[in-house]
């Protein structure tokens, strides 16, 4: 049987690398894989693009392109071009939920929400890469301050009678409010999930007065538990996760290649 | 001859050259990390910057700054009690459609030609002052005419500088780079901002519209030449306060309808709009120009330290075009 | 029935209201126990010490349902005016109709505080591009989005020029709205130059005189407005007749600060006269009762002094506070942590000076206006807050910085140099949100610094004495 080409989407965002494989006709994974970021970026991200070809059987010669996206991109060499991760968790998240027509995306280090037209095109878009306190990161440092493991911070929330009011635009002026919480006795409970309110409505006001549904969750922060739940409250709205929301950039990448491969406008 | 610096567009050149003193609008270079503040925090890096300059500044026989902003107000204070040049806060009335609002710009100008004249300078006879507009808006004629000759870099230079550099035959042969035509919309920009302009071009972007404080926005009009020879300050007043659309207007409504008419003349498909983190008046007009402009929008803030901010802000450029190719 | 003076919860409160209550207390019909108006929503108020006087519940009633006396006067019939940024001017003039009720939207920048984030007014403002980096007034954008806290007013009224951006903006955003503005010019205040005629001013400022000249005439463009508004002409005495009674809450609100910024022991907490003194900038709606309930607070705090009774010990701090604080509690924490209020200057000194009564009626509004502490320099106002430090006898300086406000960053700099030159006393700067509860460890550690740092004072001046 003649095989098929590949190709492949690598997303270097500021925590984790992620590869996408996919059927360079079909657009099907046909593999994947994720691995810690660190400071060896582009060695770090061939080295996860050959683990997850070998994985999938493959080799390099069955890989038709490869887009690299996220923070990371340009420090990927094996990648024939890169395209930033606003279009591509936008191509990604059409492939997955075509009717999709918001995309929230929260990684470690920015958040944006996209709007997309029918054909998954982003129609706007805006983003925040300055304040970390509407990205992952305030969930990591709230995690280190109360002694947790980031995946205990859903349950956590969970329990909580009365949200903590967070006020600082500034991770670190907020930990110091974390700090004068704990001191006043508040419940960890209440902190986490004044934590999640405060980063969902941060994303809210990003949002503006209109938000069009459906709306899909996207990024590392996604699978938090508690955080969908905190967007929905802010936004007023249904918010589903996308299916392995830590991929979509990735996917997105990989679609890309392939219509590079093709000669389809990208 | 004396320098005299300003940065408000609201400071008309002419009034300052008509004196005998020589007119310097300062575009800042860089945030300054500026001893006479206490705190940066909350402070406009514009500002930071304009009173790290002023500070500086050893040349200068004087400085003139508005009260368009409020923080340009309190960096007077700062001025005045730490500076070490004479400094002249001039009246610019926020609202402007009204007769007192204008016959109080023109006594604030003749009030700044009060301050001219204890620092060495002359005050004109109407001949003089007519005689120097004249020559101002020759000047901004043809930079105007060189427009679509010139990048947007070379075009804000020339707007900076009050003056083309180059003759306008050698103009034509300058290479444009073709590109995403947007439109450039914020509060002034320092001089190292204007590395946005070569960032939107290598990108695929070509800023055709520069609707900043420092670019077509805060440029004079042209000047009615009968007005003008009838009663110079007033038409002088009449082309600055009541032509130059700017946020902090109330209501500032001129300001869209100049954005409208100058967005669909020049057929720009996207907006970069830049503003200064603290600046207030700029902020807040993100919403409405996105609830009033049916154009993609593109937010840009800046803390004024541009080392640090180029990746984020080629990223989201480069995002924005995606989008719009 | 005779009380200590004392601060007390609002669980202590209610049970002295039962108390009050069965003794016949006199009430007015806004009257009522203080913990009814946490059923609407005002959660802080749990966690607010309030002074345990039938006067001061008063006060908090009258404040607390401002807003159904907002409705009572539409449903009457009465116009209302929303007179923004305008402190004590436009108010005084709207007060002079029969059939008007001036309020102030801007105060919904407690809103968030007292119903500690309930409302959910900031999130609507963050919505509408008005987010955290503006000053907490922007709480009032989505007031007036869900119009579930104030009637949408008959006309708008706003100074603009030598305000503040924050609102400046704001103000232009709601207009943007659709929410047609009346926009007036203040300009900013100069010192006269050489051969200019010169006004004086309240609070011992000048002007010059083209300034004054300018403003009237603004304020009479204002007063056309309001006559069209009204269907009523608005002469010279009636206007004169307004300013009479805006000085006499002025003159009463004068009486109460002065005797609470210096009698021994400290006879009124921080938290009810900052509250007294909002009043007379814009009446709660209703001119006539907040002279009434003014004039009961005065009373219970001159009975006070005379015997020698207060809220506090007698060696507390004396702080001079500026600017007003967004989250109510922190006037509490100034008193746990060992502090006194011993003079304010909360933004709106000329709305508590009196108006000249000696000149037309709209020349005297034009110079309390021009007196404005937000339209003139940071210096001036730094002399201000110096020489009231000195008459209300201050050992230190509070300024609370106004999260977001945009002069809050340089004009915070230039009072701190003002007042370190000219006084040598301590000068603090605290920024506090509007629900400071989580930054509560930080400021009381502050403030308790700033309160020992002024015993330490005192202690080495008597040494100094009796060293000779």
């Amino acid at each position: 049987m003649e095989k098929r080409m590949i190709c492949a989407g690598i997303d270097a965002g500021s925590r984790a690398i992620k590869v996408v494989l996919i059927d360079a006709e079909s657009h099907e994974i046909v593999g994947e894989g994720l691995a810690d970021q660190g400071v060896e970026q582009d060695k770090l991200a061939s080295q996860l693009f050959k683990a997850v070809l070998k994985r999938n059987g493959a080799n390099g010669s069955d890989v038709g392109a490869i887009v690299a996206t996220g923070y990371g991109r340009s420090a990927v060499s094996i990648a024939d071009t890169t395209v930033t991760e606003i279009t591509c968790h936008a191509v990604g998240v059409h492939r997955l939920v075509p009717k999709a027509r918001t995309v929230i995306d929260i990684g470690g280090q920015d958040s944006k929400l996209l709007r997309l037209d029918a054909s998954g095109r982003v129609r706007d878009f805006v983003m925040n890469d300055r304040c970390a306190a509407g990205t992952g990161r305030f969930l990591e440092v709230t995690a280190k301050r109360l002694g947790v493991e980031l995946d205990a911070l859903g349950p956590l929330a969970a329990g909580s009678q009365h949200p903590a009011a967070i006020s600082s635009m500034c991770v670190v002026f907020a930990e110091t409010e974390i700090t004068g919480l704990l001191a006043s006795g508040t419940a960890r409970e209440d902190i986490v999930a004044g934590v999640e309110a405060a980063i969902a409505a941060r994303i809210a006001g990003m949002a503006g007065r209109s938000v069009e549904p459906p709306v899909i969750f996207t990024g590392g922060v996604a699978m938090v538990s508690g955080m969908t739940a905190a967007l929905q409250a802010a936004l007023k709205q249904t918010v589903d996760v996308a299916p392995a929301p830590q991929m979509t950039g990735a996917l997105g990448a990989a679609i890309l290649a392939s219509r590079q491969l093709s000669g389809a406008p990208m | 001859m004396k320098t005299i610096i300003y940065t408000c567009p609201y400071i008309p050149a002419e009034w300052i050259a008509a004196h005998g003193l020589h007119a310097s609008r300062i575009v800042p270079d860089h945030v300054d990390a500026d001893l006479s503040l206490a705190r940066a925090e909350g402070v406009c890096p514009y500002v930071r910057s304009f009173i790290g300059q002023v500070m500086a500044d050893k040349e200068a026989g004087g400085a003139v700054l508005t009260t368009v902003c409020d923080q340009m107000r309190r960096a007077f204070d700062i001025i005045v009690r730490n500076g070490a040049i004479p400094a002249f806060l001039m009246n610019v009335p926020n609202t402007w459609q009204t007769p007192a609002a204008q016959a109080l710009y023109i006594d604030e100008l003749k009030r700044l030609g009060r301050f001219l004249v204890q620092l060495g300078g002359t005050s004109p006879s109407d001949e003089a002052l007519a005689e120097v507009m004249l020559e101002y808006d020759d000047a901004r004629t043809s930079i105007r005419s060189a427009r679509e000759y010139l990048s947007a870099r070379r075009f804000a230079d020339a707007i900076a500088q009050n003056r083309v550099c180059n003759k306008l035959h050698t103009l034509h042969a300058e290479p444009l780079v073709e590109g995403v035509p947007l439109a450039l919309a914020g509060g002034p920009l320092m001089r190292s901002d204007y590395e946005l302009f070569d960032m939107v071009e290598q990108l695929g972007g070509r800023i055709v519209l520069d609707a900043t404080e420092t670019g077509d926005r805060g440029m004079c009009p042209e000047f009615d030449r009968a007005r003008l020879r009838k009663d110079p300050l007033r038409e002088l007043a009449r082309a600055y306060f009541g032509s130059i659309p700017d946020a902090s207007r109330r209501p500032n409504s001129d300001l869209y309808e100049w954005l409208e008419r100058e967005l669909i003349g020049r057929a720009v498909r996207g907006i970069i709009f830049r503003r200064y983190l603290w600046c207030d008046l700029w902020h807040a007009e993100l919403g409405r120009l996105k609830d009033r402009i049916e154009l993609p929008v593109l937010d840009i803030d800046s803390a004024g330290e541009n080392h640090l901010e180029r990746p984020r802000i080629s990223n989201r450029i480069r995002a924005f075009l995606e989008m719009l190719q | 029935m005779i009380d200590a003076p004392e601060r007390i919860t609002l669980e202590e409160w209610d049970l002295r209201y039962e108390k009050l209550y069965r003794a016949g207390l006199p009430q007015p019909a806004y009257g009522g126990p203080l913990s009814r108006h946490v059923s609407d929503g005002d959660h802080r108020l749990l966690k607010l010490r309030y002074d345990n006087s039938p006067a001061a519940l008063r006060l908090w009633n009258f404040l607390l349902t401002e807003e159904d006396r907002l409705h009572r006067a539409r449903a009457a019939g009465k116009k209302i005016v929303g007179t923004m940024k305008d402190l004590g001017t436009v108010p005084v003039m709207a007060y002079s109709f029969d059939n008007m009720v001036a309020f102030y939207p801007d105060g919904a920048w407690w809103i968030p505080c007292v119903m500690e984030y309930s409302a959910g007014l900031l999130e609507i403002a963050d919505s509408l591009g008005i987010d955290e980096s503006f000053c907490p007034v922007r709480a009032m954008l989505g007031a007036f989005v869900t119009e579930a806290h104030f009637p949408i007013p008959n006309m708008l009224i706003c100074s603009v020029g030598a305000t503040c951006d924050d609102f400046s903006a704001i103000a232009q955003r709601l207009n943007g709205l659709g929410h047609s503005i009346f926009w007036w010019e203040i300009p900013h205040r100069r010192c006269p130059e050489q051969a200019e005629a010169t006004a004086e001013l309240p609070g011992g400022l000048s002007a010059p005189r083209c300034q004054v000249e300018f403003v009237k005439s603004e304020l009479a463009r204002v007063k056309v407005a309001l006559e069209q508004l009204a269907g009523a002409e608005l002469d010279e005495e009636r206007l004169s007749a307004g300013i009479r009674q805006a000085n006499l809450v002025r003159q009463s609100l004068a009486e109460l600060r002065y005797l609470a910024f210096t009698a021994e022991p400290c006879p009124i907490p921080a938290l009810e006269m900052l509250v007294a003194e909002m009043l007379a900038i814009h009446y709660c709606s209703d001119r006539g009762e907040t002279m009434v309930v003014l004039e009961e607070l005065l009373d219970e705090v001159k009975v006070r002094v005379r015997a020698g009774r207060g809220v506090l010990d007698a060696d507390a701090a004396k702080i001079f506070w500026v600017n007003p604080v967004a989250d109510l509690q922190v006037m509490n924490l100034l008193e746990d942590c060992g502090g006194r209020l011993c003079g304010t200057e909360y933004l709106f000194t000329h709305a508590l000076d009196p108006i000249p009564e000696n000149v037309p009626p709209l020349e005297a509004l034009a110079r309390a206006a021009l007196a404005d502490p937000m339209a003139g320099s940071s210096i001036d106002r730094a002399e201000r807050i110096c020489s009231d430090v000195c008459r209300f006898g201050a050992e230190a300086v509070l300024i609370s910085r106004i999260p977001g406000a945009s002069h809050c960053a340089l004009e915070g700099q230039v009072i701190s140099e003002v007042v370190a030159d000219t006084l040598g006393i301590p000068v603090l700067e605290i920024e506090v949100p509007p629900v400071a509860d989580s930054m509560s460890p930080t400021v009381r550690t502050r403030l308790e610094a700033l309160a020992e740092t002024v015993r330490a004072r005192r202690r080495s001046r008597q040494n100094r004495w009796r060293n000779g």
